[in-house]
């Protein structure tokens, strides 16, 4: 084939200048330690590059989600933890109080001290965030959800909501609780059912534990006694029990239930037991209510009324015995709120962990769409700066490859 | 004795011809379109001479251009091809940078919805609230600046158009010019840098232009487009125009010397490249990033609708949403002016359509003339695909059409409306309280927004079961909204919301449902908000703002590269081409070197011839004299 000698020409050139351009790309990746420079180096690595990115960008959401909310839980934790403190000692206060042998400054004493834990549990359940948000107000705007009005009693400002954060893509995690879930609306007595002795009883009779025994016959009970029951006493202790509309309440072969208690003894019947102390005088009675709600900050205020109010011990007893119950009930909501907490601390920490393991995946993913892989990068710029080499050596050689260098 | 002078004398002209063609062809060594000449001889025919002849010398026939037609033609159009490839990678290797180098949009997208998150995190904190403002200001001046660096395109693309367009009836008339010269030349004299030149002008003219060429017997040159239009007949040129597309004045479109709009026919060169670019990237490209935009703006103002802001008021829209263009033709002859709106982003495409009226009904069809079937609503306006039209004002008359560019310029517009940060919707709309005597176990697991545009959506509603198995709705002034039959796990709706229980709900057991107005701390809908991040919003809710962005990024991309890999088929199969019209006609300096040679020695030896006539001659002188 006959070559034309000015195409001969060009064509070198343009190798050398193909020769160049790839070099340049090459040192492009080399310099930049990027394969994928723009979308046509690679246009489904680049997508992939584009959503690992995304995934990365959002695993980083997650985990400064992760960190807030478990500051924020953890100062919950904290305040919580006081609380409990408080209302141990309260508790301490109360079992003291019923204490006959106290003079009734010792009890004003108690009074004063319950009144500085009252209003501290109100400063704890106004505690805020690390951004001036209240914890327990639930999703309210309000700083201070609880105020303590001048009577001395408490008002919720919350609501019941709950503040969620999002920790993966449909995980959401609580980061608050209400305070009227943690401190308002707890169950009173013993969480089913509020024994108390009767207002105008005259005896010594004071009423001591009391629960449920069997869950069956009780929810059974608690619908057909309508939710109330009065156990009345006669003489020498004997007893009888009627429902909210004053029918006897009869066992389960229809006789009715009544019996004659003893000092120490308990009174037993639709599921419930509550132990007893003292002597019934005729005509007293035991009150037994289902589902009753009371708050925290009410029952310390009663605990601090009876105190102060100068009632015989039989009466201080039964109602420091009330209080107790429903502190225990506080605290027992305190403690559910804290394993909650701690749940939800649990779920932070795996999620947060997965997520600097996936981090270290995902990196690595985007590593290999994306980088380029140095050895083959330098390599391949040796190679190819070679062969321009090559062609610029031909190039030169060919120039006095001519016919003419011999005619002289 | 007088022959053999004439033979040598015969033999110097030859070689001396022969010498100055050498000399010719390496003065044009280097120029472009040059076919290298070869001279053609040939043995005069002498006399016969009782038994023998004695040839009479040699005579110079022509001097001929060393020619091929067939791989000229070749060269063409191969060179049409290349010159498109080329054209078409210059402006795809553009559009990838620029989508590379404007700005991050997955980044600035990701920004945004963390935004989101971090507003959830503290909702009652206005800094977070400015700062998820300022992401949305980035991560619209992100979709401003690429949809303006495409609409630069764009015009970069429509002057390109022009010029090249120029160009080309430059190169036709003096192809033309060129034919009438070549015409007038006399049969006997091949005009041979005449014919170079004009070959030459047509292979400019293919690389702008796809062409196909007729030789014509009077030795001048026809040249057609590819559709066939002619460009060059005899020593006449046909010019091309430009002017705006009927329907888009933003679109430069091609017309033939009769005003007929020939731009969808054309084809090939760099004129066919950037009229292919135009229609098949730079224009989806461009409605693509815009639907992208409207996806973005449509499904987080939805969103923001659904919740209370700081103030207790239902979220007003953080974006303006684009509206589509409609561009009527300049051929209309109606007064009908059309309204068009996007309204179920879900259902919007990347197409463009063509909306026509043919005097009783309106049709749709895509930009590539699939028919779209509309759907006829109350009001008389028209849905398909996601958008609504209406005769906004005026009458059709038929044959109007009108071209609907739903998502064309939507990222240039998008814009934040939002400028006070209390106005983010954090909040949950609505909160449901079960009612205090309840006996069964029901509990609300989720009241939703399902129209944020009811009047009623938040006034206080109560949702009653008189029995177990059915439920009424009633108002705060006890008028009964809605009642029914209670399926468990359906939602039950009233007022623009729909609630959805877990558990049994028992006789006469309620739930209020009332404007979360005590809530305004709830950081539900920011959760929301931020969750569309990975939200299907686009293709019926299967694709998310970045997973659109994704796909542009894969579609101009794939452009890109097939631009590239395609550039280097159309180099070497050109190189191929020229490199055999080359060997035809190209000179060799070699060659060229052994025919001076041989030129130089034969007139050498032709002189010989007549030193060698002379002394002949004058021996026999002597011989006389002597």
């Amino acid at each position: 084939m006959r070559i034309s000698t000015s195409w001969q020409f060009q064509q070198s050139l343009s190798t050398m200048l193909n020769q160049q351009s790839a070099l340049a790309n090459t040192q492009n990746q080399v310099t930049t330690g990027k394969r994928i420079n723009v979308a046509s180096d690679d246009p489904t690595g680049a997508a992939q590059a584009l959503s690992l990115n995304h995934i990365l960008a959002s695993n980083a959401q997650y985990t400064s989600n992760i960190d807030a909310a478990n500051t924020r839980l953890t100062t919950e934790g904290g305040a919580l933890d006081s609380v409990t403190s408080l209302l141990d000692r309260a508790r301490t206060l109360a079992l003291n109080g019923i204490n006959g042998s106290l003079s009734p400054s010792d009890r004003q004493n108690m009074a004063t001290e319950l009144t500085q834990i009252r209003d501290q549990l109100v400063q704890l359940a106004n505690t805020t965030d690390t951004n001036g948000a209240a914890l327990f107000a639930g999703t309210s705007t309000t700083t201070a959800p609880f105020t303590k009005n001048s009577d001395g009693t408490v008002t919720y400002n919350g609501n019941d909501g709950q503040l969620n954060t999002a920790v993966g893509s449909s995980l959401q995690v609580p980061i608050g609780d209400a305070g009227s879930t943690v401190f308002m609306n707890l169950p009173a007595g013993n969480g089913s059912f509020v024994a108390s002795a009767g207002s105008a009883n005259t005896g010594t009779l004071i009423v001591g534990d009391n629960s449920v025994t069997d869950t069956n016959a009780w929810n059974a009970a608690k619908i057909s006694t309508g939710g109330a029951i009065n156990i009345t006493f006669a003489a020498g202790g004997a007893w009888t029990a009627t429902d909210a509309s004053g029918n006897a309440i009869v066992d389960s072969s229809g006789n009715p239930v009544g019996g004659t208690y003893t000092d120490g003894g308990s009174i037993s019947f639709d599921g419930m037991s509550i132990n007893l102390s003292g002597t019934p005088a005729a005509g007293d009675t035991i009150g037994v209510k289902t589902d009753q709600s009371q708050d925290v900050f009410s029952s310390l205020n009663n605990l601090i009324t009876s105190l102060g109010s100068g009632a015989s011990d039989t009466q201080l007893a039964n109602s420091i015995n009330r209080q107790l119950e429903s502190i225990d009930q506080a605290e027992s909501s305190v403690t559910n709120t804290q394993v909650l907490i701690g749940n939800r601390l649990n779920t932070l920490d795996q999620q947060s962990s997965a997520y600097s393991d996936l981090n270290v995946t995902y990196t690595s993913a985007l590593s290999d769409v994306q980088d380029v892989d140095p050895y083959t990068a330098i390599s391949n710029l040796s190679l190819q700066s070679s062969a321009l080499q090559a062609s610029q050596q031909v190039f030169a050689q060919m120039k006095s490859m001519t016919l003419f260098n011999y005619l002289k | 004795m007088a022959n053999m002078l004439n033979i040598g004398v015969s033999g110097l002209n030859a070689a001396q011809v022969g010498l100055n063609t050498v000399g010719n062809n390496l003065a044009n060594l280097n120029t472009d379109g040059y076919s290298r000449q070869t001279v053609v001889q040939s043995e005069v025919i002498g006399q016969a001479d009782g038994r023998f002849t004695i040839g009479g010398g040699v005579n110079v026939d022509s001097v001929q251009r060393e020619y091929s037609s067939y791989l000229t033609t070749a060269v063409w159009q191969q060179n049409s091809s290349l010159q498109r490839a080329t054209t078409y990678n210059d402006l795809n290797t553009t559009l990838n940078n620029i989508l590379t180098g404007s700005g991050n949009l997955q980044g600035a997208l990701d920004d945004f919805y963390g935004a989101f998150s971090t507003v959830a995190n503290s909702a009652g904190s206005s800094s977070s609230r400015t700062a998820l403002l300022g992401s949305a200001g980035s991560v619209t001046a992100v979709f401003n600046t690429l949809g303006q660096q495409l609409s630069s395109q764009q015009s970069q693309v429509n002057s390109q158009i022009s010029n090249t367009v120029n160009s080309v009836n430059d190169t036709a008339s003096k192809i033309a010019a060129l034919n009438a010269q070549i015409r007038q030349s006399p049969p006997d004299q091949v005009p041979n840098a005449l014919l170079d030149q004009r070959d030459g002008l047509v292979k400019t003219l293919s690389g702008q232009l796809g062409v196909s060429t007729v030789a014509e017997t009077d030795g001048t040159i026809s040249i057609y487009t590819s559709s066939g239009q002619s460009l060059v007949s005899g020593n006449k040129s046909f010019a091309l125009s430009t002017g705006n597309n009927v329907y888009d004045p933003g679109q430069t479109d091609l017309f033939d010397s009769a005003g007929n709009d020939i731009t969808a026919k054309l084809s090939g060169g760099s004129l066919g490249a950037l009229l292919d670019y135009r229609n098949n990237v730079l224009n989806p490209a461009q409605n693509q990033l815009g639907q992208a935009a409207i996806a973005l703006s449509s499904s987080i103002n939805a969103q923001q609708a659904k919740g209370l802001d700081a103030n207790g008021n239902l979220g007003q829209p953080i974006f303006s949403t684009p509206t589509p263009n409609v561009l009527p033709s300049t051929k209309n002859t109606g007064t009908a002016a059309i309204s068009a709106s996007i309204t179920d982003v879900s259902k919007l495409t990347t197409s463009d359509y063509n909306l026509s009226y043919d005097g009783t009904a309106w049709n749709l069809r895509t930009s590539t003339g699939q028919s779209v079937p509309m759907t006829t609503n109350p009001d008389g306006s028209f849905s398909a695909d996601g958008l609504t039209f209406s005769v906004a004002s005026g009458t059709a008359q038929a044959g109007d059409s009108y071209v609907i560019q739903p998502t064309r310029n939507a990222a240039t517009s998008l814009s934040v409306v939002q400028t006070d940060p209390t106005k983010i919707a954090a909040a949950a709309a609505l909160t449901t309280t079960a009612g205090t005597t309840n006996n069964g176990n029901a509990t609300v697991s989720s009241i939703k927004v399902t129209d944020p545009t009811n009047a009623a959506l938040l006034s206080n509603a109560k949702v009653t079961f008189t029995s177990a198995t059915a439920y009424q709705v009633t108002d705060s002034s006890g008028n009964v909204l809605s009642s029914g039959t209670y399926t468990p796990g359906q939602p039950i709706t009233a007022n623009g919301w729909s609630l959805t229980l877990t558990g049994t709900p028992g006789a006469n057991d309620s739930f209020s449902v009332a404007a979360n107005s005590n809530g305004l701390n709830d950081n539900s809908n920011a959760l929301a908000m931020a969750a569309l991040a990975d939200g299907g919003v686009l293709d019926g809710g299967k694709t998310s703002v970045l997973a659109s962005y994704g796909n542009l990024t894969t579609f101009v991309g794939t452009a890109g590269s097939q631009a590239a890999s395609n550039l280097s088929t159309q180099t070497s199969l050109y190189n191929q081409a020229a490199g055999a019209q080359q060997s035809v006609s190209g000179v060799n300096m070699d060659e060229e070197a052994a025919n001076m040679v041989k030129y130089q020695q034969a007139y050498q030896a032709s002189a010989q011839i007549i030193t060698t006539a002379q002394t002949i001659f004058a021996s026999l002188l002597q011989a006389v004299q002597g």
